[in-house]
């Protein structure tokens, strides 16, 4: 009993030490989703001139 | 005198005049060029709104932003020769792959849910005519005791 005692409170000891980093990350990632989606919308050309200019290099390094 | 002083202007004339048309065609042509070049600069810009009008880009990229640079890869990706590529035969052999895990997995449950089922109801048929055998093997034994 005193085992699985000791297991439950180090692994709620450790979801609180993670729980926070993990929402922190969360945040920061749906942050630059949201940065990454205004800035293909303001620039719809450049960024597709863009992929297509990575998706021909890429398929040039492919073809080797 | 008269046809030298005469001739004289009627040279300076001719020249004049020569001069003045040659200078009146050149920008004439030049006149005509422009024109020629500003109706078809006018109209290649039409030609240009008009696709982009038609094609929506822009608004394509509101609406699906990743969708289009997804889309936009895979066309500079052909382009650049890679649809015939070993990485191409690698990426679609996986794809096939995951697809087939993927489409064989709820099939695979299904038919085991159906196999379990069709066992469990076997087992209990099973159970319920041996229950039954078992009652007519008594009952059987009763009646030849009492004979």
């Amino acid at each position: 009993m005193e085992m699985t005692e000791q297991f439950e409170k180090t692994a709620r000891d450790i979801e609180e030490r993670i729980r926070p980093q993990i929402e922190d990350a969360k945040k920061k990632v749906l942050d630059l989703n949201s940065q990454v989606v205004s800035y293909i919308k303001e620039n719809p050309g450049k960024c597709l001139l863009g992929a297509l200019a990575a998706g021909y290099i890429i398929g040039r390094i492919a073809r080797r | 005198m008269a046809s030298s002083e005469s001739g004289a202007p009627n040279g300076q004339r001719a020249e004049a005049a020569s001069g003045a048309a040659g200078a009146l065609t050149v920008g004439q042509r030049f006149d005509r060029a422009s024109d020629n070049a500003q109706e078809a600069w006018s109209r290649t810009r039409e030609t240009v709104n008009d696709i982009k009008d038609r094609l929506d880009i822009e608004g394509r990229v509101a609406r699906n932003p990743y969708g289009m640079i997804a889309a936009a890869l895979g066309v500079g990706y052909v382009l650049g020769g890679g649809l015939f590529s070993p990485l191409t035969a690698r990426l679609v052999g996986f794809g096939m792959r995951m697809g087939l895990k993927l489409a064989a997995i709820p099939f695979l449950e299904n038919e085991l849910r159906g196999l379990t089922e069709s066992v469990l109801n076997g087992a209990g048929e099973s159970e319920e005519s041996s229950e039954g055998g078992e009652r007519k093997s008594h009952r059987a034994r009763g009646t030849n005791k009492g004979r």
